[in-house]
């Protein structure tokens, strides 16, 4: 205890991250697990268990006394004589620390046998050999009677997924790699809500320590970071990145989506043909239940599958064309780009598809999120061919009558969105109607009626207009005159428009995710 | 011309860095066609190191600390491999490989960078750095078009979810990923100004630049400026650096700016670019007048004048025919020049400022109609007042003229109307719409501000 203080007095959050080495983790995690302590033996621990505990944090902590047994309990874990072969010393502490953490915890302390309690490191002990005994880790268990090579191999996947994981960037893709790299961090993954391993995993990582480690890595390797060229400088050869296409041999059509951290599983990849009677079985469900968080995570397994599989088809369009179709339903924009950005990939080679829809909907994206760079992008992308397209003409229009300002055409194609666009067009309806009160506040003088601003806007009814009025501009701007009510056009009126317009515009930068 | 290790000689003795630079330069001088075959023959695999070591320092009598001299030697042996590399295109085309090319390069770039960050090289050689890493890019987009014309698009690792990589410009990236290495050297480095490498650094920025520009990644240009922005205190003042450093490097900065629309910011930096450019660097202010104009036409409303772009044909090509339109309140015509020329536009990504001049054209259309209109009656020894109560209806006559309506099509008053709202609240126009009477009312005094009415 080099810092004086014990184990069991840690943090709370160090014990979560302990928590994942006492195995009630879902079985798909097992290997996970296995890893973690197997290569605890390998040179670069994990953050040790009194490490995290600075002096202030130590003092906030109530003090617990701790009954004799417990005390003794500790001494009987240190004594050399009940080391075990094979168990290290800080597993034993991890461990320790986790019992009594967890017993003080639900304030058992008093009530456990503290005697006849199996000493931790019997506990470390079992807990291994229950998960080499169970089925599905195989390919893990290889690891523990492995040479030290391949020891060092694990090691290197850890690493890099580790850097990986800083770089806000989980696809381990270069930032230019990726189409609108300006967005590159609010693209990332949305994580199904029942993902406790990711939660638990950035607890882990994100200690001083693993800062540290990163740190020291970026400034003696820069290529490391990028770590996606095999042949760059310094790059530690990672095999499992290289072998050819898995087989899948799953024949469940159901699984829950989890980012790979390791080579894939033949047993848990499902083939194509189980894929595609999957697809069939998702629209069956999207259209009876309409659970999202369920459909998301799905589909997500469902692309991962196609991908480790070198699957490139007009199924995979046609998964990632359905997916970003509901994603879209469901404002999902986060999960939406990153379809959209694949399927512009997998249109340029071909594959069939519905091609202009989806270039219609990336121009109505743009337009959403600002981005002119990647707007530009878009319209070098278009072929004479796609701009006659009735959905891509719209989406042309779409721009071009908002970049001169003329909201009253911009609503007339508001009114007629082909597709899905008009979910697109929604998002980004409000902050041009401010756009336009603004631009009407000051042009018009001294009122105007509020049929007009109903016409115009786009509005369903003049209520709806007068409350979208009311909303945005705290003072009375609304008159009733001659039995009609009338928008004042004052100058107060214009600013008040002018900040809702500004405030309107700047949130846009935050994408909507679910 | 002289040989590669006399240059290196007369650099070494005078220590110039451009000298010095020479004697790394990939590519033999018009002068001395041979130049390169004459190096790469000068030894082979197996006596190089101690071959390098004489004609480096014993035969030209240079001394250097051993630390330094090492480092050169450890560069010049992977250039040598490169040169020989390049030395096939002229004498075995069909084993000749810009990838190879590529790979010696990079291990030059590589070793360069390894001798200045372990302080065997002194500042005064970055122009090394310059041409290597130049080079660098030139080979990484070679190499890339020779992959590109075998193999094409390619799975990446596995740890990917999705489907797709695009792999037409690894090289590339490669090569980028070693100038920013080259930036963080020159940017880190804390020895004092005058013996600093921090005079490299908007030469690797430009690098870079370029490379994000080619790999469509221009947002990622915005964490140069960050990092160049948080060291702003340590760099000399912009003036101190060699001109042709700072055109580039302001000449770019502009085009980010521009690409985000902050034209303002943008004419800045291109305007400081504009004035700085050597005059006869046609083709650099070219470059910069392609962006320099669209700016100009959004946050001045000018167009840009003959004698201007006498020097530039092509700009003139691009640019007259929607000037012609602007001027003359064209709306049709200004549609039809945009369409014309859209994918080039496009393809420059000035498309979007330029659709801007829309609304010029617009304003000069209903400035005739406001100029049309005439004169009120003139009241007792006042001068002659313009009619500044116009009913909208001869401004929606004016949209028909203007974008050539078929007869019996219908122009959409609303829309006229908002036509004119949006020229009001932009302040191309001044004054107001009454709704109830379909009247606009104009200021009396400007009513099209900068026009002279």
């Amino acid at each position: 205890m080099s810092s004086g203080i014990p184990p069991w007095r840690a943090t709370a959050s160090a014990t979560a991250t302990t928590s994942l080495h006492s195995g009630h983790a879902a079985p798909a995690y097992i290997p996970v697990q296995a890893r973690r302590s197997l290569t605890s033996k390998a040179a670069k621990p994990a953050p040790s268990p009194a490490a995290p505990l600075t002096s202030t944090e130590a003092a906030d902590r109530k003090r617990v006394e701790f009954p004799e047994a417990v005390r003794k309990y500790v001494q009987r874990s240190f004594a050399p004589e009940n080391r075990l072969p094979g168990v290290e010393r800080r597993e034993m502490e991890i461990k320790l620390k986790t019992i009594i953490t967890e017993a003080a915890e639900s304030k058992l302390l008093d009530q456990i046998d503290w005697e006849t309690l199996p000493l931790p490191q019997v506990m470390v002990q079992n807990d291994r050999n229950r998960v080499l005994a169970s089925p599905g880790v195989s390919s893990w268990g290889v690891f523990g009677t492995a040479s030290p090579k391949k020891l060092t191999v694990v090691d290197d996947l850890s690493k890099k997924r580790k850097s990986v994981e800083y770089q806000g960037d989980a696809n381990g893709c270069p930032p230019w790699r990726q189409t609108n790299s300006q967005n590159a961090f609010e693209d990332r993954i949305t994580y199904p809500s029942t993902d406790k391993r990711q939660k638990i995993d950035m607890k882990n990582t994100s200690k001083s320590k693993a800062n540290l480690e990163m740190r020291r890595k970026r400034f003696e390797d820069p290529n490391a970071r990028h770590g996606s060229s095999p042949s760059s400088r310094g790059d530690s050869p990672t095999p499992s990145a290289d072998q050819g296409p898995v087989v899948g041999r799953c024949q469940n059509l159901e699984k829950n989506y989890f980012r790979l951290t390791s080579a894939p599983n033949p047993d848990t990849v499902r083939p194509l043909p189980v894929l595609m009677k999957t697809l069939d079985l998702l629209k069956k469900k999207w259209k009876k239940d309409n659970n999202y968080g369920y459909i998301c995570d799905q589909f997500k397994s469902l692309r991962q599958d196609l991908t480790v599989q070198h699957i490139r088809n007009e199924f995979t369009v046609s998964v990632y064309e359905i997916h970003a179709r509901i994603a879209l339903e469901k404002g999902d924009l986060g999960e939406y780009n990153q379809c959209q950005t694949q399927l512009r990939a997998l249109y340029a080679q071909q594959l069939g598809g519905h091609p202009t829809e989806f270039r219609a909907y990336r121009i109505l994206y743009f337009i959403h999120t600002r981005n002119w760079t990647a707007m530009n992008d878009a319209l070098a992308d278009l072929t004479a061919a796609d701009k006659r397209d009735p959905a891509v003409k719209h989406a042309l229009d779409v721009r071009s009558a908002l970049a001169l300002g003329n909201y009253h055409r911009f609503f007339q194609l508001y009114l007629d969105t082909p597709n899905m666009g008009a979910y697109l067009m929604d998002m980004f309806v409000d902050r041009e109607r401010l756009s336009a009160l603004a631009a009407i506040c000051k042009a018009y003088k001294p009122d105007v009626k509020i049929r007009f601003i109903t016409e115009e806007l786009g509005f369903e009814s003049d209520e709806q207009s007068a409350h979208f009025i009311l909303d945005h501009t705290a003072e009375d701007l609304l008159q009733e005159k001659d039995g009609v009510v009338r928008l004042l056009t004052s100058g107060k009126a214009g600013q008040l428009f002018e900040g809702a317009k500004a405030d309107a515009h700047r949130v846009v930068d935050i994408k909507g995710q679910i | 011309m002289p040989s590669i290790f006399e240059d290196f000689k007369e650099g070494q003795r005078i220590g110039s860095g451009p000298r010095l630079a020479a004697a790394l330069t990939p590519v033999a001088p018009a002068e001395n066609p041979d130049r390169l075959k004459a190096f790469f023959y000068f030894s082979n695999s197996t006596r190089l190191p101690s071959d390098l070591r004489y004609s480096l320092f014993q035969a030209t009598g240079i001394r250097l600390s051993k630390q330094e001299a090492n480092s050169w030697i450890e560069i010049f042996s992977p250039y040598w491999k490169a040169v020989g590399e390049i030395v096939k295109f002229d004498e075995a085309p069909s084993h000749a490989s810009w990838v190879k090319v590529f790979d010696a390069w990079k291990e030059t770039t590589n070793m360069l960078i390894r001798g200045y960050s372990t302080n065997g090289l002194q500042a005064w050689t970055v122009p090394c750095l310059y041409i290597v890493g130049r080079y660098l890019r030139t080979f990484a987009q070679k190499a890339d078009a020779e992959l590109s014309s075998q193999d094409s698009v390619a799975f990446g690792d596995r740890f990917q979810d999705d489907a797709v990589t695009d792999f037409r410009n690894a090289k590339l990236e490669e090569a980028t990923r070693v100038i920013n290495r080259m930036f963080t050297l020159c940017l880190s480095d804390r020895a004092s100004i005058e013996e600093s490498r921090k005079w490299g650094i908007y030469d690797t920025t430009n690098l870079l630049f370029k490379s994000y520009f080619k790999l469509n990644s221009v947002g990622l240009s915005k964490n140069l400026l960050r990092a160049l922005n948080a060291s702003s205190a340590d760099l000399p003042e912009m003036d101190a650096f060699p001109k042709s450093h700072i055109v580039t490097f302001k000449y770019y900065v502009g085009v980010i700016h521009f690409l985000d629309e902050n034209y303002a910011e943008a004419e800045e930096h291109l305007s400081y670019a504009w004035n700085m450019c050597h005059q006869s660097a046609i083709k650099n202010k070219e470059l910069i007048l392609a962006y320099l104009v669209p700016c100009h036409l959004v946050t001045t409303h000018t167009l840009p004048s003959k004698k201007l772009l006498s020097s530039f044909p092509r700009l003139e090509e691009l640019f007259r025919p929607l000037c012609n339109c602007i001027k003359a309140g064209d709306l049709g015509g200004f549609d039809a020049a945009m369409t014309v020329a859209e994918e080039e536009f496009v393809k420059r990504r000035i498309y979007l400022p330029l659709e801007r001049g829309r609304d010029i054209a617009l304003r000069n259309l209903f400035r005739k109609v406001f100029i049309a209109g005439g004169f009120d009656e003139p009241k007792e020894g006042q001068p002659p007042i313009r009619r500044t109560r116009i009913p909208v209806a001869e401004f929606a006559a004016a949209v028909r003229v203007g974008t050539h309506a078929k007869e019996g099509s219908r122009v959409d008053m609303d829309e006229v109307e908002c036509l004119l709202s949006n020229l009001i609240y932009k302040g191309l126009m001044k004054g107001y719409i009454s709704r109830e009477r379909s009247m606009v009312v104009l200021s009396k005094g400007g009513a099209f501000p900068g026009t002279g009415v």
